[in-house]
């Protein structure tokens, strides 16, 4: 009776790792370490139970390895998938990505080359190249390559996003607010978009840039009230637009309602978090205080 | 003469364990130190001691609205507990890169405004190790609207073996898992930017 609970209690163990790693992938967590934990042990100890997954499985466990340093672990994960795969792209991407954590990066960027040698369409190629680049704080370089990427992929909303961020890092707002002003009208219905290109308005400044940050958190909380940077992100730019000279008197009654409107809900939704929890009172009660003193330099 | 600005174990450790579970972006965050009472005279008597740290954002860094918020939050907490803002840290997203950049010199030299001591400290990645051998610091004071690089050794801690010892401890047991920065704060409230648990296990290792 005790074997068999035994072997029900390892195939439960099998199948919530087996799980966790999927789940893993599917949301593209960077959580290496935790992955490298549990894939090794997947791979060292449950590989025949694991079917045609273990491919999958090696790759998504040898990219974490990379992130860790394990360049054994890698380096097995490597050989497995190249005896499965002979000649496969896929793969040679992979003993690219190799090289770069190795900061082999001429070798990484021939081992690309030859990868687009042979297919010059090759997305993922051309992305490593650009990441060989921004790792070498290259970033002009890499920002050149990207948009010449985008003018032949033009939907690639991973590169969009990315391009973005490379902005943003260069302090180019301006850019950083078209490549998300792209991601915004190919998805209308993400509240992460609006909300990252309303910080990107209000940290280009004005009143006009302002005025449309608070429209764009708006409309994320409107996608997604429990958004708790658009929340904030409106009631600070309804205040400054409040406290501003430039503005007229029915402007400023409009973004004093928006911003008692918004701290409503940001001290709501804090007592609803500190419920139950004593150390979070000090949140509540430092959230209250902040949003009392900014009342006062708006009237 | 000024005096340079001391560490915690508490501060400094949190300052790593942020640093150590972001390895792939950049990171920052601010420094607290226990309110002086009346500025005495001869003001080189005593050091600025941080006591604590709190982690900010990780990834994007140059966005102004969420670190507005975080500031101000963090002072009016900062009132509350007879802390003021004293030091801003920050960790580049490229190991190799430690040199101060716009963001870093901006938001330093706003707490500057606030606190004429302001240290800003870049952490150097490149001599990251689990056993914390050296203290990996780079400590800038503000003088005349410039940012001087200091030397940082064992004299900047309080007590520079504890904060070893206690770093490396708690970078082998993973306790960076469990460290809250204002960033995973705006994504769930009930996540605590004052890393209470991470405070006790400091205490507790003392």
């Amino acid at each position: 009776m005790g074997h068999v609970k035994e072997i029900n209690v390892l195939i439960i163990v099998f199948t919530e790792m087996r799980d966790k790693l999927r789940k893993w992938r599917e949301d593209n967590h960077r959580n290496s370490e935790q992955i490298v934990d549990v894939g090794e042990e997947l791979i060292n100890e449950h590989a025949s139970k694991l079917g045609d997954d273990i491919w999958i499985i090696y790759e998504q466990v040898m990219i974490a390895a990379l992130d860790c340093s394990r360049d054994d672990l890698a380096w097995t994960c490597l050989q497995e998938l190249k005896k499965q795969f002979p000649g496969s792209q896929r793969v040679k991407r992979l003993a690219g990505m190799r090289l770069e954590a190795l900061e082999k990066y001429e070798d990484a960027s021939k081992q690309y080359d030859s990868i687009l040698q042979d297919d010059p369409t090759n997305t993922a190629a051309r992305k490593r190249k650009i990441s060989i680049l921004k790792a070498q704080g290259k970033s002009a370089e890499a920002i050149r390559e990207l948009n010449e990427y985008l003018e032949q992929f033009v939907g690639d909303q991973e590169a969009w996003h990315e391009l973005s961020e490379l902005y943003i890092n260069e302090h180019d707002y301006g850019k950083a607010a078209f490549c998300l002003e792209e991601l915004m009208m190919t998805n209308p219905h993400n509240h992460l978009y609006c909300e990252q290109y309303a910080e990107v308005k209000y940290t280009q400044g004005g009143l006009e840039n302002l005025e449309l940050s608070r429209k764009y958190f708006a409309q994320a909380l409107k996608l997604n009230n429990g958004n708790m940077r658009a929340l904030f992100g409106l009631y600070m730019s309804a205040s400054h637009i409040a406290a501003s000279p430039k503005v007229n008197a029915t402007v400023k009654k409009a973004n004093v309602k928006y911003a008692a409107w918004a701290t409503n809900q940001i001290n709501r939704a804090y007592q609803l978090a500190g419920r139950g929890t004593k150390e979070n009172k000090c949140s509540v009660k430092a959230v209250e205080e902040m949003l009392e003193s900014m009342q006062i330099t708006m009237s | 003469m000024r005096m340079s600005v001391k560490l915690t174990t508490q501060a400094y450790c949190k300052m790593l364990l942020h640093a150590a579970k972001y390895p792939h972006c950049a990171v920052n965050g601010l420094l607290v130190a226990e309110k002086q009472k009346e500025k005495k005279k001869d003001s080189h008597s005593t050091p600025i001691l941080c006591v604590d740290c709190i982690p900010l954002f990780h990834g994007t860094l140059a966005l102004a609205p969420m670190l507005e918020v975080a500031l101000t939050l963090i002072d009016t907490w900062c009132k509350e507990n007879k802390y003021v803002i004293a030091g801003y840290y920050q960790a580049n997203e490229r190991t190799k890169d430690f040199r101060p950049n716009q963001v870093a010199e901006k938001v330093g030299a706003r707490i500057a405004e606030n606190f004429s001591e302001a240290a800003m400290i870049m952490v150097d990645s490149t001599r990251f190790t689990m056993g914390c051998y050296e203290p990996i610091l780079a400590i800038y004071d503000h003088h005349e609207n410039k940012w001087k690089c200091r030397d940082c050794n064992a004299d900047c801690f309080e007590d520079w073996c504890e904060a070893q010892k206690i770093t490396s401890a708690l970078l082998e047991g993973r306790s960076y898992e469990s460290l809250i920065d204002f960033d995973n704060h705006l994504d769930d409230l009930r996540n605590d930017w004052t890393n209470p648990e991470i405070n006790k296990s400091v205490l507790h290792l003392c």
